[in-house]
């Protein structure tokens, strides 16, 4: 009972976490239809930005996230406005090989500066603490208050696209966006705008993450996978669809967990044996192809 | 019997009727015409018959066989060919190729393909154009395109969509002469959705008209440019009634 | 036959075509007997299996416009097979490369039907997915060595053995390989005339023309990905008795199958030389990069940095390749 518990709680944990990496994601979606292979090289540049500051500075970890969300959004206009610009034109195919090389270029500049060893966090107000909440449930400190701001941030961008001028300007592109165009609203400024505030998300994601695990420079494509699964199955461009389906991967990733908790229940051992830790991510592939071969719309997308 | 039998066809987005029961027949060697202001469900009822979308309600019969659930590419199989209002060419095909490929519904060999290809070209007088990319032509020369493919398939049934849209008048002439070569130079019954009102009363033996999606005229053209109801579906109601003497 | 006569009949192309690759051709036959390095053979060995690689994407993404960028998994398959029939049962390459292609074709219409239900991005992400999920099971699989992947040792067997395929100089694998890719080429040119070959061109153009001239359209990608996969298989077979030394890693991950991508796009997608061109320049490029710059001490990782820029700039300038420039200079010049 222990281990389901715990595993449900940890799956949520991680999912909230989740969610808000793939919110930036669903963001430059929804905006111009444009699938970004690099998202998950911001996540990992929010990661050492956050790492080495509080390292060079002696700040706590979480007090780095407003840098990290400055340097993501910097990070995001710029690659739009350097580049991501000219892939609107052509055909998707060079849109996708486009991000692809941006993915790597980010990827391997991140190798040539930092070197290839892992990187960890050792010191901070919650790293190494946990909380222990009875019934088996252990928590670390870290990851809940990853959880926290996550929900926080969440609120934020919400607030940011339905209660503001920007955030309607926003939607508006993301819908029809010459419909947009006609209608006074500067479509290359929010393209951008899009760029940066899910470049700045997911950086600041990075920098929650890094607190609970460590950073190289190889990381970014699993999270760009666990982005792409989460956004299909909220469905594209849907900012509450992102969170609910974050938490929803989030226990895929604990179905090890789950795994453990059937087959020692119902004495399942020949079942036992199977290596499910080793196959942790790979449900999160294979929901994102089921979801979109059943369900391309997702849980709440528009966009199909 | 009829080539076409579309029976209470209804097709509905939502709450809203596209389509709303829709009742007509086509002889074999037919040349009807399909009009209605804009808006009406031309375009839908095309997509409905040749099999782009599924009906809400009613039934489709083509040459005696209930098409109404097939789908698209086994409807034009059955002999049934259509062009497209607007044809995006992301295309690397050239004019000759574009019309193969509707040869190649009923023939394997390229050498074949091509030849039937180039006989139907010869027919739509665009022999000098085949090495052409179609993107490349002018919007008069891609009309004639866009028919010359769906020939390709030797249809029974020719659904034709505003091919004259956007012709000058010398170019109008031109493709009413292929339209009317193809219905009775090469037997194939047609159907065309037309703005351009010269053309349609002109070679049209029968028109039908539409409005709001409903079906409210059906005769000879001479009869459907009188009729009452047509010319207030185009022109509106007051404009009808300020003019009614006139009209009378 | 026709379909023989379509295969080598090339005179559909200019004249000036036909001599350059006549001369390419001439180059490749010669080139084992020129005096080059190991190295620049080696190179010339990578060219020739992406190529082959790049032909068969190609079919489906170059001419069928359909991205698809999980190809891995099929080279999996095929260097897979080949390796376990050889190291259990001592099966050669000539009975375990077919049986490679039968399997990796039969995975490809189990997941190409439910998969071409998707299209544009959403396509290619789900091709994505579908490769990691077998990448990750051949990693956990013990059976195929699972992580640490599996070995041919050639001591096992006596060199030059044209059953199983293995051998002491890269010469006789450079040959087999030049085989293979002439009779790739001979297919692809049967292909791009074909019945299947038009509808792909047509569903790339406008998918409901093709539906109303009376293609299936879900039917004929299928075909074409499995086309596509069989080529790939076939090469991930030679693959396992080249290299001798196969694992999950580096036979199926992403880089390889968006390298295959790559090479076709900026060669020329859709186009009969396209991938040998984009394969021509990307892979001595990457190779010698590599030496040049990735040994130096510090410089780790800048060999990519510049393959990846010149990804991007080809991606934002010139998305047809450079065939498709090729080709849009003659059409102009013709007018």
């Amino acid at each position: 009972m222990d281990i389901l518990l715990s595993s449900i709680v940890a799956g949520l944990l991680i999912g909230m976490v989740l969610a808000i990496v793939a919110l930036g994601l669903t963001i430059i979606f929804g905006v111009m239809d444009i699938v970004n292979f690099a998202h998950g090289e911001f996540l990992m540049i929010g990661m050492y930005t956050g790492l080495l500051t509080a390292q060079a500075t002696g700040m706590d970890p979480l007090l780095t996230l407003p840098l990290a969300a400055a340097v993501g959004c910097l990070l995001g206009i710029l690659c739009y406005v350097g580049f991501v610009k000219f892939l609107l034109r052509g055909p998707m195919i060079a849109q996708l090989l486009g991000t692809f090389g941006l993915m790597l270029f980010l990827r391997n500049l991140a190798l040539l500066i930092f070197g290839s060893e892992d990187r960890a966090l050792h010191h901070g107000i919650l790293v190494g603490k946990s909380f222990d909440i009875g019934m088996g449930i252990i928590i670390p400190a870290t990851k809940l208050a990853a959880a926290g701001l996550s929900v926080l941030a969440f609120w934020g961008v919400w607030l940011l696209m339905n209660r503001t001028k920007i955030g309607k300007a926003l939607r508006a592109t993301a819908l029809n966006a010459q419909g947009a165009r006609y209608m006074g609203i500067p479509i290359e400024r929010m393209n951008a705008l899009a760029w940066g505030i899910g470049g700045g998300t997911v950086s600041v994601a990075g920098a929650l993450i890094v607190n609970f695990w460590s950073v190289n420079p190889f990381m970014g494509l699993l999270f760009t996978m666990i982005a792409f699964a989460i956004v299909a199955l909220g469905g594209f461009g849907s900012v509450p669809g992102a969170f609910f389906a974050g938490l929803v991967v989030g226990m895929i990733t604990e179905i090890p967990g789950f795994w453990d908790f059937f087959t020692y229940t119902f004495n399942l051992d020949w079942m036992a044996d199977v290596p499910m830790t080793s196959f942790k991510y790979m449900w999160v592939y294979l929901a994102y192809f089921v979801i979109m071969v059943l369900r391309p719309r997702g849980l709440f997308g528009w966009k199909q | 019997m009829a080539l076409l039998e579309v029976k209470q066809v209804t097709k509905a987005f939502g709450g809203l009727r596209a389509n709303d029961d829709i009742t007509f027949s086509l002889e074999t060697g037919e040349l009807v015409g399909l009009i209605g202001p804009n808006g009406a469900g031309k375009t839908t009822l095309f997509n409905c018959i040749s099999g782009l979308h599924p009906i809400t309600s009613g039934e489709i019969i083509f040459s005696q066989e209930d098409i109404t659930e097939l789908k698209a590419h086994e409807i034009a199989r059955r002999g049934l060919a259509r062009t497209f209002q607007v044809y995006v060419a992301s295309g690397d095909l050239t004019v000759e190729e574009n019309v193969m490929v509707g040869c190649f519904m009923h023939t394997r060999s390229r050498s074949e393909s091509k030849t039937r290809a180039n006989r139907i070209l010869q027919f739509m007088k665009l022999q000098e154009l085949s090495e052409y990319l179609v993107s490349e032509l002018p919007a008069a020369a891609q009309k004639r395109v866009t028919m010359a493919t769906a020939l390709g398939s030797e249809p029974k049934l020719l659904l034709l969509d505003e091919v004259a849209a956007g012709l000058n008048p010398s170019e109008i002439e031109e493709i009413m002469t292929s339209i009317k070569s193809v219905h009775i130079d090469m037997g194939v019954t047609v159907i065309l959705i037309e703005h351009v009102m010269e053309l349609v009363m002109k070679i049209s033996d029968r028109v039908i008209v539409l409005d709001y999606g409903k079906k409210i005229a059906d005769g000879n053209p001479a009869q459907v440019a009188k009729d009452p109801k047509v010319i207030k579906a185009y022109l509106g109601e007051r404009y009808v009634k300020e003019y009614a003497e006139k009209l009378a | 036959m026709e379909t023989i006569r379509n295969a080598l009949d090339f005179s559909d192309f200019p004249r000036i075509d036909l001599i350059g690759a006549g001369l390419v051709l001439i180059f490749l036959l010669i080139f084992p007997l020129l005096p080059l390095s190991a190295f620049a053979m080696a190179t010339m060995i990578q060219f020739l299996m992406f190529s082959i690689y790049g032909m068969g994407w190609n079919t489906i993404g170059g001419y069928g416009g359909q991205v698809d960028l999980g190809k891995a998994q099929y080279v999996g398959i095929g260097a897979y097979t080949t390796s376990v029939m050889l190291i259990r049962w001592d099966i050669p390459f000539w009975v375990s490369m077919p049986i490679g292609v039968c399997f990796a074709v039969g995975w490809s219409f189990i997941i190409g039907y439910p998969l071409f239900r998707l299209k544009g991005h959403y396509f290619a992400i789900a091709t994505i997915a579908t490769s990691l999920v077998l990448k990750d099971l051949f990693e956990a699989w013990n059976f195929v060595g699972a992580a640490r992947g599996l070995e041919i040792s050639p001591i096992k067997y006596r060199p030059p053995d044209f059953l199983r395929l293995i051998f002491k100089e890269d010469i006789y694998y450079y040959y087999v390989l030049l085989g293979l890719f002439i009779i790739g080429l001979f297919y692809i040119n049967w292909f791009r005339k074909s019945r299947l070959g038009f509808q792909l061109r047509c569903i790339k153009d406008n998918e409901n023309v093709a539906e109303s001239l009376g293609i299936n359209v879900r039917w004929a990608k299928v075909k074409t990905y499995a086309i596509a996969t069989a080529f790939v298989s076939v090469v991930g077979s030679f693959h396992a008795c080249y290299i001798k030394n196969i694992e999950p890693e580096d036979t199926m991950s992403l880089s390889i199958s968006i390298l295959i991508a790559l090479m076709a796009m900026l060669g020329g997608a859709g186009s009969l030389w396209g991938p040998i061109i984009g394969a021509g320049i990307l892979i001595p490029l990457k190779s010698y990069l590599k030496e040049w710059l990735g040994a130096k001490a510090g410089l780790v990782g800048i060999d990519l940095i510049i393959y990846a820029i010149i990804i991007m700039l080809v991606s934002a300038y010139e998305p047809r390749g450079i065939w498709g420039i090729v080709e849009k200079v003659r059409r102009r010049k013709r007018r």
